[in-house]
């Protein structure tokens, strides 16, 4: 599947989200991420997004899609991080 | 040759990836299937693993056993090979109780269920186990490995593609 | 599904907080913006441009299960870093030399590769000479060669039909490419534009075989039709030979004849033909996006990649060895 995922967390646990979501989404823009992820994968990037936040102060948003086609992706001003899997 | 709990359960759900696993032809960690039943173990009782311990005994590998209580917990995804299940978890008793530990007690937990269910071994259960050990054996060390299962769940399971794929 | 990723850029990768980092460097050293590739999402490497490294970073790749393919300069695959093997079992190793000292054995399985691969071969020509492209002297030359394949005595009739089957099948390349001339088959280096193609889309596919052979208990070094000993993972060879008319030779075709590969993309030099850095990216995207398309799978019932299709090969050969199922190769069969 393809996703989205946003976060909104406070300073001093942001770090920590940021170094676990590289690890399995792209980032395109501050505290946002985007790329292909499995079921399985996606649910262990939960697991341990959990284990960071503060249920009561932090948020974690995911857009779920079937395939990267299916969304429309449009950019206004700078692209801050192009995907490509050609670097 | 060892025989291990997981090949107790195969023996229960498929004679081929019974033979397959106990000759190695394991499928990729990239398989979902796998990967799944991993990170239910590892996520679905996060502080278990400080109060129980993981032993090894005889080969097999018993991920919570609770030594207080003398008690096995076996979590498992889904019902669906409940027996199978069930004659892993005896065969961990029987592993304790030939060890000199005796009076253990299994508990399988199916936390998506919400769903546990109670495991004692009889004295027929031992005779039983102790038929198929030997037929596994044989079954195992045979240079033929067992036929495809037609059934409706080999399309879950990791070793889908290295079955049915023909041409 | 993990991706390939292309590395062209010279740049240091390297592990950063349990994932991996690249960082561009330019002509003069100076670091650009670096970049994370999401560990979880990679399938392997490939390094085309000068790549600055440490051990721990390789450490945490063979921890990850991931392999870095390398070219050099001059577009050669010049070696793997293979993480350790993972899947292994003895018994399918000793099936395996089995398979390979048992001459009959060998024979068998060498047969059905190369008939496996003359089928996708004819399947290429017939393709465009249904499309105005006149490759039937080709195809009725490799139709009575391959009539010849299961009267082989020996692995070197066998490599010698093979290699006629090959010969015919390159010279209607002529027919089919547009504005490019293939002439003979030059390697090392490649003479012309055509062959410096195929010389660079081949290593292609024969590292995803050798990248696939690795997720089974296959072994790569014992081979059946080729030689153990001609490469290091020779079995990768075998496997490759009956991909390369789909993966490969069609990718080469539709490049050229679409101008999306031109002759501003090829460095010509005395006796040797090279693609540029922009020819290589634009074949490099072809071929990920190529593996990456799908089809439903006849005996699967699902869809499967072009990737994959090199890996359920593997089974296949993996059951014949271990004497579950007769191998049958791949033939496309759309």
């Amino acid at each position: 599947m393809y996703v989205i995922l946003v976060y909104d967390i406070e300073e001093k646990r942001v770090a920590k989200m940021l170094k676990l979501c590289r690890r399995y989404l792209n980032w395109i823009q501050n505290s946002v991420f985007e790329g292909e992820i499995t079921d399985v994968k996606l649910k262990e990037l939960i697991h341990e997004a959990r284990k960071i936040m503060d249920k009561e102060a932090d948020s974690l948003i995911v857009f779920k899609s079937r395939q990267a086609k299916w969304l429309e992706k449009m950019v206004i001003g700078k692209e801050k991080n192009e995907l490509d899997n050609i670097l | 040759m060892t025989i291990t709990a997981t090949l107790i359960n195969l023996y229960h759900v498929c004679k081929r990836e019974m033979w397959l696993h106990a000759n190695g032809v394991r499928m990729e960690q990239t398989s979902e299937t796998v990967a799944d039943g991993k990170l239910l173990h590892e996520t679905a009782y996060p502080q278990r693993s400080e109060k129980y311990s993981e032993i090894e005994i005889g080969g097999s590998k018993i991920d919570f056993y609770d030594a207080k209580n003398k008690v096995i917990h076996e979590i498992k995804k889904s019902d669906s090979f409940e027996s199978a299940h069930e004659w892993q978890v005896k065969y961990y008793i029987w592993l304790l109780e030939q060890n000199g530990v005796e009076g253990v007690k299994g508990i399988i937990e199916y936390p998506k269920l919400r769903e546990t269910k109670q495991v004692k071994l009889s004295a027929e259960d031992k005779t039983y186990l102790q038929q198929i050990v030997q037929q596994i054996e044989a079954l195992v060390s045979a240079d033929v490995c067992p036929p495809r299962i037609e059934k409706k769940f080999c399309k879950t399971c990791s070793y889908f593609d290295f079955c049915w794929i023909e041409e | 599904m993990r991706k390939s990723y292309y590395l062209f850029n010279p740049g240091r990768l390297s592990r950063k907080d349990n994932t991996l980092k690249f960082t561009p460097l330019d002509e003069d050293g100076n670091e650009g913006t670096p970049k994370y590739i999401p560990i979880e999402s990679v399938d392997n490497l490939y390094t085309f441009g000068s790549l600055d490294a440490n051990s721990a970073m390789y450490n945490f790749l063979g921890k990850e299960q991931v392999s870095v393919h390398f070219f050099d300069y001059y577009e050669h695959y010049t070696g793997s870093f293979m993480p350790k093997d993972y899947l292994l079992a003895g018994k399918m190793l000793i099936a395996q030399s089995e398979a390979y000292s048992n001459k009959k054995k060998r024979k068998q399985i060498a047969q059905k590769l190369v008939d496996g691969a003359a089928f996708n071969m004819l399947k290429n020509l017939r393709y465009y000479n249904n499309r105005d492209k006149d490759t039937l002297t080709q195809i009725e030359r490799i139709e009575a060669l391959m009539l010849r394949i299961p009267f082989a005595e020996d692995i070197e009739t066998l490599m010698g039909i093979e290699g006629n089957i090959r010969m015919s099948y390159y010279a209607a390349f002529n027919v089919i490419i547009n504005d490019f001339e293939m002439g003979n088959r030059s390697k090392q280096p490649p003479g012309n534009e055509v062959n410096a193609m195929v010389s660079f889309v081949n290593s292609m596919c024969y590292t995803l075989s050798l990248d696939m052979i690795y997720h089974t208990q296959l072994n790569p070094t014992i081979s059946f039709l080729h030689q153990p000993g001609e490469r290091r993972y020779s079995l990768a060879l075998d496997i490759a030979e009956i991909f390369k008319p789909l993966l490969a030779d069609r990718l080469i075709f539709s490049l050229l004849n679409r101008k999306q590969v031109q002759q501003t993309d090829f460095d010509n030099r005395l006796n040797s033909c090279l693609l540029k850095d922009s020819g290589r990216k634009t074949v490099v995207k072809a071929w990920d996006e190529k593996l990456n398309e799908t089809i439903k799978h006849r005996s699967l019932g699902r869809s499967v990649s072009y990737k994959h299709l090199v890996k359920l090969e593997c089974y296949k050969l993996s059951k014949h060895i271990l004497g579950i199922e007769e191998y049958k190769p791949f033939r496309a069969w759309w």
